[in-house]
This record gives structure tokens, C-alpha cells and sequence, in this order.
């Protein structure tokens, strides 16, 4: 395994490095200069001239890239422009309530797509695999924003079981904060359960039609173990790596999620950042999306190679 | 006993794609995406109404006149949805044959040697850094919203999609023995590549296509309901919808008919999708 | 002896198909009994109706099947899954994609120990599976129960698989092509070890295979099967003393052996001067740290109008020999001259490749006659006219329709996707024909016209021929010479004749003695000490 993460590491560091490049070369990129429309219409020359420098928009491009990633690097972020307060904080605001969001997601979207590929696979009533055929397909078909529509309609506004929208720390009020997390976690998992249970299904029902199957068919092992001990192994893998995908969909559906529900996250600070162009903000939070991801993306291929012998023992 | 099975599983390869969408799934798909484009398509002859025209009555229900109400502003939404689907399907129908075009112009450029293959992987996870709206929230933030930032954010997200799939299938074909044939029998690297392998790669293509409008709608939805898409008073079908959330507890109606539309359009594309894929499978 | 396994009219359905026919026989306890036939004759279907383990579509539609006092055929599932494995139990073809990859050899035998749940604790199944493993031969078994598959040879794998069917002590052992993927000296060792086990433990064997002379040496009796019917039966020695179905008579005739003379010199005379030379050819793969050495300093001649064999074992090197002598890739040290000139990099018109698998081996995407032009083409020969003539004319020679140019190769069976493979090749008007296993993945009487069609092309065209084969019967017929090729050396070279009467290397003895005859000789010495722990196994068990 060592073998293997010494090969995968560099390449992921490529990447982010190449990610960070592409998140500071945005700020650049804006027509015209970049201090003036960071400091806003009515700002004095001196705040823009403030700006030019804390930027370090006078120096030459790499080394302005250098000191941006040194900062980060040494936690001296800086200040927002637009949002006001330092970027710091506003992130440490944001961080508890998307990790809350994305991770009670992420649960949710394994305990349903595990279950509904599983069924779908394995069942031999045609009425139950059309069900479960029809889940995956419809769930795939609505957008967040729709599911998200329609689940206030229906919890919120109709039955009045859930709050429209809002949060609450886990730690005060865990009953209360599951409330406000139920409909924002639901919305955001659907897609990305439906898409991992119809890669998982697929994956079993292949493993279902390979020689090994037959095999064990042949010695008269139960059915039932088949499907969990010798199929659903043989599936796991490449659902483990369509999950990591399904995370970049998590943080990117979270901007979306905690608009319609009003959730204080990072998705709404980075939105809030993007409409009203303060670009520290911006910057900054793109690349711990990025960070994030590659991070997740180097741990599935880890989780892939300790489930797959294959390649764990080449 | 091989032989039997081997010979039953090629058909012919057109007749897979049609078969897949003669099914039930494949004409439900086919039918959903044809009503929903086909009103898009005739949305100056379905009605005469300005979309844009604000009138008196706000937040009013179905009626001879607005056969779907009316939105906060008083805009007949009969009018907005149906020029609304017609904005959506321009935007997705211009990027998603760019991104196909780009995507799998690397795959080939990938195949032709082994740093060119590393170089545009490397494009690729880049590119996959950034899921969806986050690139989306990337471009906008350079670009400001509108019409054009929604193509670019579209295309470029269908880029590592069409450009692994293509890669992936010519990695497959390039190893099976009748490419090795056709190098040993003369042909050019160049020849084999376009000639031999790349016809037996496309296949999935077909699917990725499918797969690529559904994600096409649902980007350019999550953009406009952040505010980030088409400058309003042009209606789409996210900008509609966005609309109507602030006034769900009082006027459901207001979101019947853009979610009806979006739904319909991206299930067709999904079940379109699938019918293909079984056909292939098949 | 008592009858443990009765089937009795037989009928498989695949939809309105009948894969098989009304196939009926018994089997004693502890008695062998072997299954022949070519493609498409139902016997592999056979095979799995017999635990009724059929593929989607398929479906017992008469008969029975009975064991132990019960039918096969129509048992619920679940009573039909507590027989599986314990009475009957079944080994398959291929041992790689019969074992679960990502699952241990432990957890794999333990999973078939419990599956009928005989009371055994963890710990005790541990060392059961220990047992079977050493009773199959595996080396160092207990050890390696910790292993995953791609551990081990194919033919440790194929140990495995019957290591796994073996684990209940079960009264018929049904094996489909047990020996199929596997090498001569792999195979034997195989078969030795299913005889052993019949005998030793009493378990009833059915065999199937394609390979008559698999069934000779494993099996008492025999069926042979066509279509899904039995056209024949009997003891396996008067079956080929003396067949009596005509089909049978033309299986034995198709299937060449090892003990008749080569039949290349009536068919051409090699020229004098060598035609390819191959001096000090290697090929090393991987990196410098992880190198892989599939060729060591290979010399060979090939004159024109000469057929030479070549024969090994899969990494022998073989293939890498023929993928390096078409220019497929550059070999790392040596050299290939053709008439007396270094061949370069670039396409060798004269030198040409069949390919061992039909199916792949033609683009399914293309027509049989754009298949034939492209290496014209390729070679800018003639315009588009006179490509279209030579296709024809091609097409011709194979003895194919030229009509069909404008089929696709699924449109084609199997010999005859060969025959376009071949149509191919001769093309660009090649001297030199490198065939890659060329009738390895064919059926005996589809071999032995592919066969004819190569000597009567050899004889009307001067080709040189390198006949790459792993068996050595087809080799000896065809061949000039013979070259024998192991660990990426060429080990023996000589006349056809005397290297097969005569071997000089003890390998090559080796593969002599591996090929299975068609007289019946029941298996060789055993080794006794494995028979007396096999039978204290089972009073324990």
C-alpha cells in the first residue's frame, strides 16, 4: 500500500497544484483591474491603492501566486472586502454546519443506495425490481432545486412536520438540529444515492453472472451468502470509487442545498462571495473545495486497492 | 458452445442503439423529451404573449388568460415556460457539442503518446476538481452571470465525461487483436487509431450524450436559481423556479408548471440514457 | 455396483431451441464416464442440467435426472441447493474466473465447508481446508490458504477448483473442460489427479470435453454427442477400436496423431538459401528494476516453401517471437534479416500474421472485404479496382464466396472467420506467413480443413510458414522441422519426424509424454500415502 501511495501522491499534489494555479489566475482574469472592482465603485484611491499592495498586484505574477499560497500555507488568510471580517472566521462560521450537511448526506446516500441495489439486484419479483428501477430512475431525473421545492411543499408547508428552513448546532439541541437537518440532508443525498445504487446494482448483477458465482452456485452455497459474501465484495470497489465522485456532487449540491434552506454554510458564503465579487473569499474557498476533493479522491483510491487484492499484493 | 453465445451477443451495432430505444423506456424517454422540446420549439406560435411583459395581475391563478397564472411580476407564465424551455435547450444544445468536441479531441490526443496521455489526464482530475456548480461558481466569478458563462460552465463540465469514456474505450480496443492485425498489416499509427479503434470506442458515446443533456438542464437550473445564469427578465426554467420558492407557502401553484417541464425533460434524458445503455449491453 | 446418478431422457430448451436432446445414461458409483463433442453439441449443457445450474433462457423441459432417490430436474431450490456440493459437485473450465478474485483460498473452501452445515467449528474447518488443499497437491497448503487466486498457476488454480468440489466427499464429480486453458504438462498432471481422486475415494466422474483424448485417458466409458443427441456409446476402448456412428468415425479421422509421419515433405520442398534469419533475438519487458526476459538469444532459419513448427508451452515466448518478427514490436537485442536484409521498423510487406482467435482478430466494424483491402491500402497497391479484383480473388483462394465480401465477420462461423484471417495475411503477396495458433481455438474438423487449406496455399504460393502450436500431434503433420521453444529459448530444432521419435532434450520428452493418446491407458503410478490420508479423512469428517 505504501508502493501505491507513493505512486497516487505526487500526482494528486499535481493537481492541487495545478488547481491552486487555475483559483489564483480567477482573481487575474477579471476584465480590467482587479483592486478597483475589489474595492467598488465608491471606494477612495486609497483604500484601492490598499488593496493593490495587500494584493501584491504591483509584483510580478509568481511571486504574487507564491505569497498568496504562503499566506495560506502560515493561516494568515486575511481580510474580506465585500462580506467584511476576516476570511478566517468567516469559513470557521461556515465549516461546522456544511461538514454537518455534506457528512449527514454521505450517510445517507450509502444507507440508501446499499439496500435499494441489493433488492434491485437480487429480487426475482418483477413488481419490486420496477419499483426500485423506477426510485433510482425518477430520483436520478429531479434536480436538487426540485426535490428541494418539493420537499418544503410537502414536509413544511402541507404537513407542517419540518421547519422550511434554518439550523441548529448539534451539540446544543441535537433534537431540534436533526429537525432542521432532515429535508437539506434528504435533498442532497437523493441524487447521488440514486447514481451509487444504480452503479452498485449494476456491479452486482455482473458479479451475479461471473464464473465465480456459478462456482459457489455449484457447492451449494446459500443464495443469500452469495449475494453478501461473494457478489457485493466484487461490487464494492468501483462503488467506492463512483462514491468519491459522488462527494465533489455533495459539496457542489451543498451551494444549492443551503440556499434553498436557508443553512448558514460555506455554500451560501461562497455565493454571497461570487454576487458580490468579494474575491478573497472566493479564492480561498475554491481551493479547499479542491483540497477537499483531491483529499477524498486519493482516500477512495486507497479504500479501492485494500479492497481489490489485485492490485494490493502487484 | 462458444461459438453459439459469441455469435448471438453482436448484433448489429446501429440496430442495438434503435433497439434500446424501441422499448417502453426508451419511447417514454423519447416521447417526454419530444412533448417538453417540441413546446419550446413552438413557443412563438403556441402563444403571442411578451414573456417579459409585466402586467396588473401578480401571483394570479390559472385562467383563460394565463392558462399557468401569472409570477410575482404579473408575466403571464404560460409564456415564460414555454420561452424558458426554449432559452434552456439552446444553452445545452450549444455546450454540450462543444464539450463532447472537446473532450474527446483529447481522448484522441491522449492516445497518440504517453505524455500526452499523462498531460490530459491531468486536464481531466482538474477539470473533475471542480464538481458542477463549483465550476460554476468559478466562472461567474470572472465572467459575471449570463448567457455565455452558463455555455462555458456546461461544456467544460462535460469535458472529463465524454474524454475518459472515449479514452478508456480506445485503451480497450487499442489491446484487442484486430488493431494489432491492422498495425502488422501496414496501416499507419494514425490509420488505426481513426480507422479501426475509434469506430468500436464510440458506442458509449451515445449514452454519455444522453447522460450529458440531462446534466446540462440540471446546471444550467442550479446556476439561474443562485442568480448566476441568464440576466433576467429572460426567462429559463431555473430562473421561474428560483422565483417561485419565496412564495411556495402561499402560491404552489406558481412552481407547478417549471417543475413539471425540468422534470420532465431530465427524466426524459435519463430514460433515454438508459434504453441506449441496455441496448448496447444487450 | 450400485447406480448413483440416473438420467433418463434429457431435453434442454433454450426458447423454442433444444439444446438437448433426450440424452440418457447411468453412472455407477465410482465409475468414470466421458462426454465428446464439438461446438454447439449440447455436451457442456448437458453438463450443467445435470445440477440444473442452466443460463438464463434455459430450461430442463423432460426427463430427469435422478440421485440418491431424488430428481434433479424438478426439486424445490432449496432441497436442490443441500445436494449441490455434498452428493454432486462440479469443476469448471476456466479456474480463473471460476475463483472469487477478491475472496482468500481460505475463506473460498470454508465457504463451501459450511454451505452444508456439518457441525464443524471454525478451527475445524481451518484444518479441513488445510487437508483438501494438500490432497490436491498445493504445496505448503496450510500456508496458503491466506492467498488470493492471481496467487497461484492456472493449474494450481484448476487444484483449487477441485479442491473446492471435493470438500463433501460428494458421489459424482462432474468436470466440464477441466483441462481446456491448460498446458500439455499442466494437463496431464491434472487428469492424473481427478483419476487419482476417482479412485481413491470412489467419487464418479463425468468428464466433458472436446478433447478425445482427454475422455481416453480419464474415462471408462464414453458418449458422443452432436446436436444435442448421443450419436454413440460404449466402453471408451470400443468406441475407437471400432466406432460404428459415421460421425464418430470422422471425429477419429479429423484428430490428428502424434504417431503418424509428417506429411510436409509430399506437400512442398523447402528452397536452399534461408529465406528469414533470426540471430540472437531477445526481448526484455518492464522496467530495469522489474524486467521481465521473454526471449533469450533466439536463432532460427526459415526457407521458402518450409513449414516450421513451433511448439511450447503459454510463456514459453512464442507469441513474442511472432509479434516481433512481423515488426509489432522492437525486440531488445538481435537481429531479423529477410534475404540477407535487416528489416527496419517499418510495415513488412513480406512477412505476415493469422491470428490464433478468429473472433477478435477481424474488426467487427468492417466489412470481410474492406478487412482484405486494408493492408492494399495500407501498402498503397492498386486503385480501388483492382483492390475489389483482389479481394475477389482472395476470397477465392480461401476458398471462400466472393459474394460475401460484403458481410460482416459476424455473418461468417467460425473456420471460416479463419479463412478470412488468412485471405488477409496473403493480401500484400507475403513470402513469409507467421501463424499464431492458428487452429487452436477451432473444432477438429474445422482444424483439419484450415489445416489442408494452409499446405495446399504453401503449395501453390511458396510460402515459408512458422507454425506456432502448442499441440504437438497438429505440429508434427504439418511441419518440415520442428523447433521446440521453453523459457524463451529455443531448446531443440530438427526434422518433424525425429524430434517427435526422437526428442534430444528432455523437455521436449517432457511434452511428448504429456500429450494424451487415444488408447486408453488408465493413469499411471499412484502415490499411495495421500490414499490412506484421504481415507482417515473421511472417517473424521
Amino acid at each position: 500500500m505504501r508502493t501505491f501511495l507513493l505512486k497516487r501522491l505526487p500526482s494528486a499534489l499535481l493537481v492541487l497544484l495545478l488547481a491552486s494555479f487555475a483559483v489564483f489566475l480567477i482573481l487575474r482574469l477579471i476584465p480590467g483591474d482587479p483592486a478597483t472592482s475589489l474595492a467598488g465603485p465608491d471606494a477612495s484611491p486609497e483604500t484601492v491603492a490598499a488593496i493593490r499592495s495587500q494584493l501584491g498586484l504591483d509584483q510580478p505574477l509568481f511571486s504574487q501566486y507564491a505569497g498568496w499560497l504562503g499566506r495560506l500555507l502560515s493561516g494568515d488568510i486575511g481580510p474580506s472586502y465585500a462580506i467584511g471580517g476576516q476570511v478566517a472566521d468567516l469559513i470557521g462560521d461556515g465549516l461546522g454546519a456544511t461538514t454537518q450537511l455534506t457528512l449527514g448526506a454521505l450517510l445517507l446516500v450509502v444507507l440508501i443506495a446499499l439496500p435499494l441495489a441489493v433488492v434491485g439486484a437480487t429480487t426475482r419479483s418483477r413488481p419490486v425490481a420496477a419499483v426500485v428501477q423506477a426510485v433510482t430512475t425518477g430520483v436520478l431525473a429531479v434536480p436538487p432545486f426540485v426535490t428541494g421545492v418539493l420537499l418544503v411543499l410537502v414536509f413544511a408547508v402541507s404537513l407542517g412536520l419540518l421547519p422550511a428552513g434554518g439550523h441548529e448546532s448539534l451539540l446544543r439541541e441535537p433534537d431540534l438540529a436533526v429537525q432542521y437537518l432532515a429535508m437539506p440532508a434528504v435533498c442532497l443525498a437523493l441524487p447521488s444515492a440514486a447514481v451509487l445504487a444504480r452503479y452498485l446494482k449494476d456491479g452486482i448483477e455482473r458479479a451475479l453472472a461471473e464464473d465465480y458465482v456459478r462456482t459457489a452456485t455449484a457447492l451449494g452455497v446459500s443464495r443469500r451468502r452469495i449475494v453478501w459474501r461473494h457478489a457485493l465484495p466484487n461490487a464494492l470497489p468501483s462503488a467506492i470509487t463512483v462514491l468519491g465522485l459522488q462527494v465533489g456532487q455533495l459539496i457542489a449540491g451543498a451551494v444549492l442545498v443551503e440556499r434553498i434552506f436557508a443553512w448558514p454554510g460555506l455554500g451560501q458564503l461562497i455565493e454571497q462571495g461570487v454576487i458580490r465579487r468579494d474575491y478573497p473569499v472566493v479564492q480561498d474557498l475554491l481551493l479547499l473545495v479542491v483540497a477537499v476533493y483531491v483529499t477524498v479522491q486519493l482516500l477512495t483510491d486507497l479504500a479501492y486497492t485494500w479492497l481489490d487484492p489485485r492490485i494490493r499484493w502487484e | 458452445m462458444t461459438t453459439a453465445t459469441l455469435t448471438l451477443k453482436s448484433p448489429r451495432v446501429r440496430g442495438r442503439h434503435l433497439s434500446g430505444l424501441l422499448t417502453w423506456r426508451g419511447l417514454t424517454g423519447l416521447a417526454l423529451v419530444g412533448a417538453v422540446a417540441l413546446a419550446g420549439l413552438l413557443a412563438p406560435l403556441l402563444t403571442d404573449t411578451d414573456p417579459n411583459a409585466q402586467g396588473p395581475l401578480a401571483l394570479a391563478g390559472p385562467s383563460a388568460d394565463h392558462p399557468f397564472g401569472t409570477d410575482d411580476l404579473g408575466r403571464d407564465l404560460y409564456s415564460r415556460v414555454l420561452h424558458g424551455i426554449g432559452t434552456d435547450l439552446t444553452l445545452i444544445l450549444t455546450a454540450v457539442p462543444i464539450g463532447a468536441l472537446l473532450g474527446c479531441s483529447a481522448a484522441l490526443l491522449a492516445a497518440t503518446s504517453r505524455w500526452a496521455d499523462l498531460a490530459v489526464q491531468r486536464a481531466f482530475d482538474l477539470l473533475l476538481a471542480f464538481p458542477g456548480l463549483i465550476l460554476g461558481l468559478a466562472v461567474t466569478a470572472v465572467l459575471g452571470p449570463g448567457r455565455w458563462p452558463v455555455v462555458i460552465v456546461i461544456a467544460l463540465a462535460e469535458i472529463p465525461g465524454f474524454g475518459r469514456q472515449l479514452r478508456a474505450g480506445i485503451l480497450v480496443q487499442r489491446e484487442r487483436e484486430y488493431a494489432l492485425a491492422a498495425r502488422v498489416g501496414g496501416s499507419s499509427p494514425a490509420r488505426v487509431l481513426l480507422r479501426h479503434v475509434l469506430p468500436n470506442a464510440v458506442d458509449p458515446l451515445v449514452v454519455q450524450t444522453a447522460v450529458a443533456l440531462s446534466l446540462g438542464v440540471f446546471i444550467e437550473g442550479a446556476m439561474s436559481f443562485l442568480g448566476l445564469g441568464v440576466r433576467p427578465p429572460e426567462p429559463t426554467l431555473g430562473s421561474i423556479l428560483s422565483q417561485s420558492v419565496a412564495y411556495l407557502t402561499t402560491d404552489p401553484a406558481f412552481a407547478a408548471a417549471p417543475l413539471a417541464a425540468t422534470t420532465a425533460l431530465v427524466l426524459g434524458f435519463t430514460l433515454i440514457a438508459e434504453a441506449l445503455n441496455r441496448g448496447i449491453r444487450r | 455396483m450400485t447406480t448413483v446418478l440416473h438420467v433418463t431422457d434429457l431435453t434442454v430448451d433454450f426458447g423454442s431451441a433444444t439444446a438437448v436432446d433426450g440424452v440418457g445414461f447411468e453412472l455407477a458409483a465410482g465409475d468414470t464416464l466421458g462426454i465428446v463433442g464439438e461446438s454447439g453439441s449440447g455436451k457442456s449443457t448437458t453438463a450443467l442440467a445435470l445440477l440444473r445450474m442452466l443460463p438464463p433462457g434455459g430450461r430442463i423441459s423432460a426427463g430427469s435426472v435422478r440421485l440418491a432417490g431424488q430428481d434433479l430436474a424438478t426439486l424445490p431450490e432449496e432441497a436442490l441447493r443441500a445436494l449441490r456440493g455434498r452428493r454432486i459437485a462440479m469443476v469448471f473450465q476456466d479456474p480463473m474466473s471460476s475463483l472469487n478474485p477478491v475472496l482468500t483460498i481460505g475463506r473460498q473452501l470454508d465457504e463451501a465447508l459450511r454451505a452444508h452445515g456439518t457441525g464443524l467449528r471454525k478451527a475445524q474447518r481451518h484444518a479441513r481446508a488445510a487437508e483438501l488443499l494438500d490432497l490436491v497437491g498445493i504445496p505448503d497448503a496450510a500456508g496458503r490458504l491466506r492467498d488470493h487466486p492471481h496467487q497461484f498457476s492456472g493449474g494450481q488454480r484448476q487444484r483449487i477448483m477441485i479442491a473446492l468440489a471435493l470438500a463433501h466427499d460428494a458421489e459424482v464429480l462432474v468436470a466440464d473442460e477441466p483441462t481446456t486453458a491448460l498446458d500439455p504438462t499442466v494437463q496431464q498432471q491434472i487428469l492424473r489427479l481427478l483419476t487419482r481422486i476417482n479412485r481413491e475415494t470412489g467419487t464418479a466422474l463425468v468428464v466433458i470435453s472436446h478433447d478425445l483424448g482427454v475422455i481416453t485417458q480419464t474415462c471408462r466409458r464414453l458418449l458422443v454427442m452432436r446436436d444435442g443427441r448421443v450419436v454413440e456409446r460404449g466402453a471408451t476402448a470400443e468406441v475407437l477400436s471400432n466406432p460404428q456412428h459415421p460421425y464418430t468415425r470422422e471425429l477419429l479421422a479429423a484428430v490428428p496423431r502424434l504417431d503418424e509421419p509428417s506429411r510436409a515433405a509430399a506437400n512442398s520442398t523447402p528452397g536452399e538459401q534461408p529465406l528469414l534469419t533470426v540471430r540472437g533475438l531477445g526481448k526484455t519487458y518492464g522496467t530495469r528494476r522489474r524486467s521481465v526476459t521473454a526471449l533469450h538469444g533466439v536463432d532460427l532459419d526459415l526457407h521458402p516453401g518450409e513449414t516450421l513448427g513451433l511448439v511450447g508451452e503459454s510463456g514459453s515466448g512464442k507469441s513474442t517471437l511472432a509479434r516481433a518478427l512481423v515488426g509489432a514490436h522492437a525486440p531488445s537485442a538481435g537481429s531479423i534479416r529477410f534475404r540477407g536484409q535487416e528489416l527496419g521498423r517499418r510495415p513488412r510487406r513480406e512477412v505476415q500474421l493469422v491470428f490464433q482467435d478468429p473472433y477478435s482478430s477481424l474488426n467487427p466494424r468492417m466489412t470481410a472485404g474492406q478487412i482484405i483491402a486494408e493492408p492494399l491500402i495500407a501498402h498503397g497497391l492498386g486503385d480501388r479496382e483492382r483492390r475489389a479484383a483482389r479481394v475477389a480473388e482472395l476470397l477465392g483462394q480461401v476458398g471462400l464466396d466472393p459474394a460475401t465480401a460484403g458481410r460482416h465477420p459476424r455473418a461468417f462461423s467460425g473456420g471460416q472467420r479463419q479463412r478470412l484471417g488468412i485471405a488477409r495475411a496473403l493480401a500484400p503477396e507475403p513470402s513469409v506467413l507467421i501463424c499464431d495458433e492458428p487452429v487452436s481455438a477451432l473444432d477438429v474438423s474445422v482444424q483439419a480443413q484450415v489445416i489442408d487449406l494452409l499446405a495446399r496455399l504453401q503449395r501453390e504460393l511458396g510460402l515459408a510458414i512458422l507454425f506456432i502450436a502448442h499441440d504437438l500431434a497438429v505440429v508434427r503433420q504439418v511441419s518440415h522441422r520442428i523447433a521446440v521453444m521453453h523459457g524463451g529459448r529455443i531448446v531443440e530444432t530438427g526434422p518433424a519426424d525425429r524430434v517427435v521419435t526422437a526428442p534430444e532434450h528432455p523437455y521436449t520428452a517432457e511434452l511428448l509424454a504429456a500429450v494424451p493418446r487415444l488408447e486408453p491407458a488408465l493413469a499411471g503410478p499412484a502415490d499411495s500415502a495421500r490414499a490412506t490420508a484421504l481415507a482417515s479423512n473421511r472417517s473424521t469428517a
